[in-house]
């Protein structure tokens, strides 16, 4: 009896010692000039910008009371890299796993963290975090493997930026005008959504450093001049220490690094941010990718100018080895290939494509389909044919292939998940190759939920399908998002239909602006097979001679014949007289 | 092909040569039948021949000399001036050389009309009442050399302006041979008429020749509106269309009613496809302008033949009708052939 007394008393102890963090969120406009070169329209929260940066401890409750303060547009929170295990409600995405808000309603996030690690939070409805609505979300870790080594702990985030606002830019980049699907190149780049920021530190001490890469488009090359970085954490997994003297993050991934100051303060030393260039269509004139923060021993002393580097050559996360020492996973029970290119359909924008669809959302949330549907939940077709839909069986070993079939880099997501990077090929390597026996997969494979594809390339992923609910899996890059570079991964919705409910006020939202909540990806609650009238993507170019052309090449050569004989018949007039 | 054979170019020479070849024909068969017989002057007769061949050869090295220059700063204006926003230009040459080739086609398909206009001016040139003046006499002393000087001046540049201006949406290498290609044509058909050739094959020759004028001219017409169409479409895009080859992208749909991802005229020098494009104006592209331009371009023309064929049916009719009547009512007849050379007069003039 005593025993069982004390176990259940241990049982409450994080609940009691765990405490709930609670924001108020009204998102609003205002504005700011982070590169001291344009003044522009941000999207803040409480009237400010930067947005305020989520810190909390593992095992706690956050609280988001969200009004959407913007008059004009839709908004949503995503918590980039959490996996929302039991609460897929809260994971934000619009149109998959609730409505967004629309100007001047509200809703609550409220849900656990049990994951320690460097995350992100920022709006997930198309296009708008690259407008300011993004910030860290670190979850602190008090017991963590490594929080012995350190003595401090400092969050710094890269970004890019734009001095244009998304929405014109979108129009732009998704329109006749943009046939290449150049996407819109940054004006700057950000660190701690400023630049020349200060990192004022102590002489021979250990900080953690949590690098956090919010940017829209571009990846970035990282390094402090003089240090060396210790690697620690990716993407909230803690791996085994791997020094580094430079970092390549690409959009929404995380790393965490030890650095360990000098003894001496007699010198400054430059912190540099460099973004990738690679993924730009062209340099415009007086671009500079570049931006720089100081690590401060002496503020007496001068803050040094970067020096030039030769080349890049950042550390390979591949090589990371998780601190658990996990295996990979052996025998996927579900392995699928999605292949990524670009093409353009009959509006003559340029669109991208997961095997030939590309992603239109629903006019139901996917979760709403899916804990609606009852049997039919497992047929992934309910979910439309262009949310690109794939649906897992609780407990499926999943390996995900995805080949590369475009000349560029692509930093891929999974939402609700990390998983295992087992094999990344060379860039120019075309597709895997299953019985290629020289590939050789990691033993231990670093974990992550963002990983970069190298162009012309393949990646071999892993996971487990223990988070029952509904995944959106798609490259970070904000404007391939737009593009419709989106699969809807459906995660046991069986299970899902047993274990969780949508919250009342996010039906709510819903319900306030005349959206369904039940049915099929068309809306269709009376038969689920029926997906008439569901939203498509544009129709494809069409091919060569089509009707039209083939009656207007004709008319043309009819046109040229009659042309030919009048003439002739003219000239031949002279033959007659002649004659006559 | 393309790249060393600009077809509006050998037309234009071949027309301009001809008319010079016909004038030359004609001044040295009036020579021939006046001076060369049993009781004229030999020796005048030969020095009056040499004097149109000077004429005509001191003529071409003048034309040679300021064309050459003139296409010359062309070129360097072009290449300057133009080389921005090409697709601008190139449509708008390519209307200007349509409307040219147009508007000078018909007189081919009336070389015996031309051949009488010319013998009347000449005649009426060298049978000019002599004036009593030392200037005059030298003048007409030396008519023989002037009028083939002028006249190949005249058509020279007259044909190296419309070469310029034809010729800056081609490469300068497809120049030369059309150029020359076309003086040969010219001076051969000259040639047959000055030897009383078949005039019955070279009617139909010219008919031919002439076809092909006008599908080429309509080929221009068409391609004039697609590039300018283009140009509008760069503007849009921002950058270089033809960059992105014939797929998705190198064209814009909206204006589009056909597209093959192949057989681009404009592509890699487009092989085969170019010559289509330079024959018939060929396009793997379509769009709305190039084919309704195309068809309207036939509509006119059809229309203004017809009306042209209609009207000399009538004439030739009424000439015969007159002909005919000539005995009964004289009168009549010499006012009507009196209209008809004022009207030549007119149109040469």
């Amino acid at each position: 009896m005593k025993s069982f007394v004390a176990a259940s008393l241990l049982s409450l102890l994080p609940s009691v010692f765990s405490k709930t963090v609670t924001y108020d969120f009204n998102v609003t406009y205002t504005t700011a000039n982070p590169d001291g070169q344009f003044e522009r329209r941000v999207i803040g929260i409480n009237g400010k910008w930067p947005i305020p940066t989520i810190e909390i401890e593992k095992g706690d409750r956050l609280v988001v009371n969200l009004v959407n303060g913007l008059p004009d547009v839709e908004t949503s929170l995503h918590w980039h890299g959490l996996f929302q295990n039991g609460t897929n409600a809260m994971d934000g995405p619009g149109k998959v796993t609730q409505c967004a808000l629309a100007p001047g309603q509200k809703m609550t996030y409220n849900f656990t963290i049990n994951q320690p690690g460097t995350y992100w939070y920022h709006s997930h409805i198309k296009g708008q975090y690259p407008d300011g609505i993004r910030a860290p979300l670190i979850v602190r870790d008090p017991k963590g493997p490594y929080a012995k080594k350190y003595d401090e702990e400092v969050v710094i985030s890269l970004s890019d930026w734009y001095h244009d606002e998304n929405p014109p830019l979108l129009a732009k980049f998704l329109s006749v005008g943009n046939p290449t699907g150049a996407e819109p190149v940054p004006n700057s780049a950000l660190m701690n959504e400023t630049q020349g920021m200060p990192f004022h530190v102590k002489p021979g001490r250990t900080y953690m450093v949590r690098l956090v890469n919010m940017a829209a488009f571009a990846a970035q090359y990282f390094w402090i001049e003089g240090h060396t970085m210790r690697i620690i954490e990716v993407d909230g997994e803690y791996t085994e220490e791997a020094e580094a003297e430079m970092i390549y993050l690409t959009a929404a991934q995380r790393l965490s690094f030890l650095l360990t100051t000098k003894n001496e303060t007699t010198k400054n030393y430059a912190i540099v941010g460099s973004m990738d260039e690679d993924l730009f269509d062209q340099i415009p004139d007086g671009l500079n990718s570049n931006v720089t923060g100081h690590l401060i021993y002496s503020a007496a002393r001068p803050l040094p100018e970067p020096a030039f580097v030769d080349a890049f050559e950042p550390f390979d996360d591949f090589t990371l080895v998780p601190f658990d020492g996990e295996d990979l996973w052996e025998e996927p029970t579900y392995t699928f290939a999605l292949e990524v290119m670009m093409d353009n359909l009959g509006d003559g924008a340029n669109y991208a494509f997961f095997n030939g669809i590309t992603y239109v959302p629903p006019k139901v949330p996917t979760l709403y389909t899916a804990l609606n549907a009852g049997n039919l939940s497992l047929t992934p077709e309910i979910y439309g044919r262009d949310t690109n839909p794939i649906v897992f069986k609780h407990h499926d070993v999943v390996e995900l292939i995805i080949n590369n079939n475009d000349p560029g880099k692509h930093p891929f997501h999974l939402h609700g998940h990390t998983f295992q990077l087992a094999y990344r090929s060379d860039v120019d390597a075309g597709f895997f190759n299953a019985s290629d026996e020289s590939i050789e997969f990691a033993k231990k494979p670093m974990r992550r939920d963002t990983v970069l594809v190298n162009p012309g390339g393949n990646v071999v992923l892993r996971f487990r399908a223990d988070n029952p609910g509904v995944w959106l899996f798609h490259c970070h890059i904000e404007w391939h998002i737009e593009s419709g570079l989106i699969a809807t991964f459906i995660e046991a919705p069986d299970v899902l239909q047993k274990t969780q409910t949508i919250p009342e006020d996010h039906l709510a939202i819903c319900k306030a602006q005349n959206l369904p909540v039940v049915g099929n990806a068309a809306a269709n609650a009376e038969d689920y097979l029926d997906l008439t009238g569901q939203n498509l993507s544009p129709a494809p170019l069409p091919a060569g001679f089509t009707a039209r052309g083939i009656v207007a090449l004709v008319f043309s050569v009819i046109a040229a014949f009659i042309g030919i004989a009048v003439i002739t018949l003219y000239g031949s007039q002279e033959l007659k007289q002649k004659k006559a | 092909m393309v790249n060393v054979f600009a077809v509006p170019v050998f037309f234009i020479v071949f027309r301009e040569s001809l008319e010079t070849a016909i004038i030359a024909a004609i001044l040295l068969s009036f020579l021939k039948k006046t001076f060369d017989t049993p009781e004229s002057d030999r020796a005048a007769y030969v020095r009056l021949r040499r004097h149109v061949w000077l004429g005509l050869i001191v003529g071409f090295i003048c034309v040679l000399a300021i064309g050459g220059g003139m296409i010359g700063a062309f070129y360097r204006l072009g290449v300057d001036a133009w080389a921005k926003s090409e697709n601008l230009w190139e449509g708008i040459f390519c209307l200007i050389a349509s409307v040219i080739i147009t508007v000078m086609g018909a007189a081919i398909l009336r070389v015996s009309k031309l051949q009488k206009k010319w013998q009347e001016k000449i005649t009426k040139a060298l049978q000019a009442p002599r004036k009593e003046t030392t200037v005059g006499q030298k003048l007409e002393k030396y008519a023989l050399f002037i009028l083939p000087f002028i006249t190949i001046l005249r058509e020279g540049l007259e044909a190296v302006i419309f070469v310029g201006g034809v010729g800056l949406s081609f490469p300068a290498s497809s120049f030369p041979i059309p150029v020359i290609t076309g003086i040969l044509a010219g001076l051969v058909i000259g040639f047959i008429m000055y030897k009383g050739g078949n005039m019955f094959h070279l009617q139909i020759f010219l008919i031919i020749s002439t076809c092909f004028l006008y599908l080429v001219a309509a080929g221009l017409f068409s391609r004039g509106v697609w590039t300018l169409e283009m140009y509008e479409y760069g503007k849009l895009v921002g950058g270089d269309v033809a960059e992105t080859g014939s797929g998705p992208g190198s064209y814009d749909i909206r204006q589009s009613v056909w597209h093959v991802n192949c057989c681009s005229p404009g592509y890699n020098g487009g092989g085969g496809w170019g010559i289509f494009n330079a024959l018939f104006g060929w396009q793997n592209s379509a769009t709305y302008g190039s084919v309704i331009s195309y068809n309207v371009y036939w509509i006119v023309v059809i229309a203004y033949f017809l009306f042209m064929y209609f009207r000399e049916q009538k004439e030739f009719s009424a000439s015969a009708q007159s002909d005919s009547d000539l005995e009964a009512d004289n009168g009549k007849g010499v006012v009507g052939a009196g209209k008809n050379a004022v009207a030549v007069d007119e149109k040469s003039a």
